[in-house]
């Protein structure tokens, strides 16, 4: 039972990672029907941005909390910054052209590009990123829990929570959801859509960053690190619904749970093999979301 | 305040309207009447920006706005109470209101007292008081409607477009519809109103223009139009 506890614990931090990485994919669907495939490669560099900034700044004395606070706003500043720049450069004009394929080769595309550019600066090996928090477990009720895992949690929920208030409460949060709900009334407004999608794309890649700078501590940190993490988080995006805020963690719970039960009772070389399953199965019987009501646009 | 300059305008390779002029002057009501798919909706989606004009001119108070994006247009106050109202569903009455003053709540355009106005014009729809933390997306055809009038008008626009407000309301509601233009035509509200209930905007209204594919085929005064006896036999005769 304490056996089965400790998995479930541990399938909960990963389960909240791709539950962030999925709010992503939400996020860009929702204003302009389109994905970016690269958000796997945005949770990479996010990772990598944010190990280069703490190191430096741990070899300036500071101690690896301090290091990692700090590092945070880079790393989600340089995740704006990133999503801005595949808005604009890969989608903006397959949206234009309302081009089907052109914004998934685009994001693809760029995604390949990234994951090159970070093989070149931070090498193909992977990285041991400082942890911030202690790495001895807490134990609770007989269950281990390290304490960066309960920090994943905090992390993931605060960023959702943050953007679902944005929306709910500032004018430029319901611009947001006008341009969602109907873009061509959303311009009447004096909405700037086009901008409104490429700030969608900025806080896409601003989630992925987040993921990848929460995941690092407790995984090695490299240029591969986001493809399967990406790909997972697909599935967690299409059984949680591309629309509904809610299903995304308990998509990503429930994948990241299957996951550590298969890793414990088969083997963990079969780990990423239910969620890729799960996508394969849900792209055939389930292409609208267990939980959401939108479908996946018809091609 | 709007004048069309020999406007063509459609979608993609196909044109729908052909060097369309027409003229609407300060303070004033004027009337774009017509058949079904004579080009009235695609005439007001090219002035506010919503398709891009293949050619002509598009003057809001002395600036040619033709190729400018919507949200541009609607900031220099142009509002368009679009065809089949298109509300956000998901939002909440007040908020679809408060997003008509979107300009004037980011700094595009001048501030003015949007929280007056927004008391001033759920007083001028009560259906929508009553209803203000109800998603939009709830409510029936006439109040969405009012809601679609009320949002526009929190722009405080220098010109009104609005597209069939009558569409689909039952008798009773298509009263109060015109009511309400009317009562915008006093406060000298300047507006541009498509209809298809021709006679009844030919009643509000100071100006008329007839659309016949995408031609104006004639204009003139509301009461000449509504006595010439072509645009009687055409649009009226079914009325009468
Ligand atoms: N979105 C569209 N795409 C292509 N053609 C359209 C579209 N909307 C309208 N049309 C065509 O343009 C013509 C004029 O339509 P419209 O302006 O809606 O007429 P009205 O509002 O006078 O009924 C019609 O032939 C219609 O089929
Ligand atoms: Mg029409």
């Amino acid at each position: 039972m304490q056996n089965f506890m400790q998995i479930l614990v541990s399938g909960i931090s990963v389960g909240m990672i791709y539950g962030v990485i999925a709010f992503g994919y939400q996020l860009t669907f929702a204003t302009s029907k389109t994905l970016n495939f690269g958000q796997g490669e945005a949770l990479t560099l996010g990772a990598l941005v944010g190990f280069s900034t703490v190191t430096f700044l741990i070899a300036l004395g500071l101690p690896p909390l301090a290091a990692y606070i700090l590092a945070l706003p880079i790393v989600l500043a340089f995740g704006l910054l990133q999503g801005a720049v595949v808005e604009r450069f890969g989608v903006r004009q397959a949206i234009k052209t309302k081009s089907e394929a052109g914004w998934i080769m685009a994001t693809i595309a760029l995604g390949i590009i990234f994951k090159n550019m970070a093989e070149n600066v931070w090498g193909k090996d992977p990285l041991k990123f400082p942890s911030p928090l202690s790495e001895a477990p807490l134990t609770i009720g007989g269950v281990n829990l390290r304490p960066m895992e309960i920090a994943i949690v905090l992390g993931a929920l605060a960023m959702m929570l943050a953007v679902e208030a944005f929306n709910r409460r500032s004018i430029y949060g319901k611009a947001v959801v006008a341009t969602s709900n109907d873009r061509d009334a959303a311009g009447l407004m004096g909405i700037n859509t086009p901008l409104v999608i490429t700030f969608s794309y900025a806080l896409s890649s601003l989630s992925a960053a987040l993921a990848g700078v929460l995941i690092a501590p407790i995984t090695l940190t490299g240029a591969n690190m986001g493809a399967a993490l990406g790909l997972k988080a697909f599935a967690v995006a299409i059984i949680g619904g591309l629309s509904s805020g809610l299903g995304v963690v308990v998509g990503g719970l429930i994948l990241g749970i299957t996951e550590s039960l298969t890793g414990f009772y088969f083997d963990t070389g079969y780990k990423d093999v239910p969620g890729l399953l799960l996508l394969l199965l849900v792209l055939s019987f389930k292409p609208a979301g267990l939980f959401g009501k939108s479908a996946i646009k018809k091609v | 305040m709007l004048e069309v300059r020999n406007l063509v305008a459609g979608y993609g390779k196909v044109k729908v309207l052909h060097a369309l002029s027409l003229h609407v002057p300060k303070g004033q009501l004027v009337t774009l009447i017509g058949s079904n798919g004579a080009g009235k909706s695609t005439t007001l989606r090219a002035v506010s920006g919503m398709i891009r004009p293949d050619s002509g001119e598009i003057m809001l108070g002395g600036r040619n706005i033709a190729g400018m994006a919507s949200h541009d247009i609607t900031r220099l106050g142009m509002a368009h109470s679009p065809e089949g109202r298109r509300v956000f569903p998901t939002l909440s009455v007040s908020d679809n209101v408060l997003l008509g003053a979107f300009p004037r709540l980011t700094g595009a355009r001048s501030k003015g007292d949007v929280k007056a106005d927004f008391d001033r014009l759920i007083d001028l729809f009560p259906k929508l008081k009553d209803r203000k933390d109800q998603l939009a997306g709830t409510l029936s055809g006439g109040e969405q409607q009012m809601l679609a009038m009320a949002r526009a008008l929190m722009l405080n626009p220098e010109v009104l477009l609005l597209d069939e407000p009558s569409m689909g309301l039952a008798p009773k509601l298509v009263e109060e519809v015109f009511a309400t233009i009317s009562r915008l035509k006093a406060a000298k509200v300047t507006m541009l109103l498509v209809e298809q209930f021709a006679a009844a905007a030919l009643d509000v209204a100071d100006f008329g223009y007839v659309l016949e594919n995408g031609r104006i085929s004639s204009s003139g005064p509301a009461e000449s139009l509504k006595n010439d006896p072509a645009v009687r036999a055409a649009y009226l005769g079914a009325a009468h």
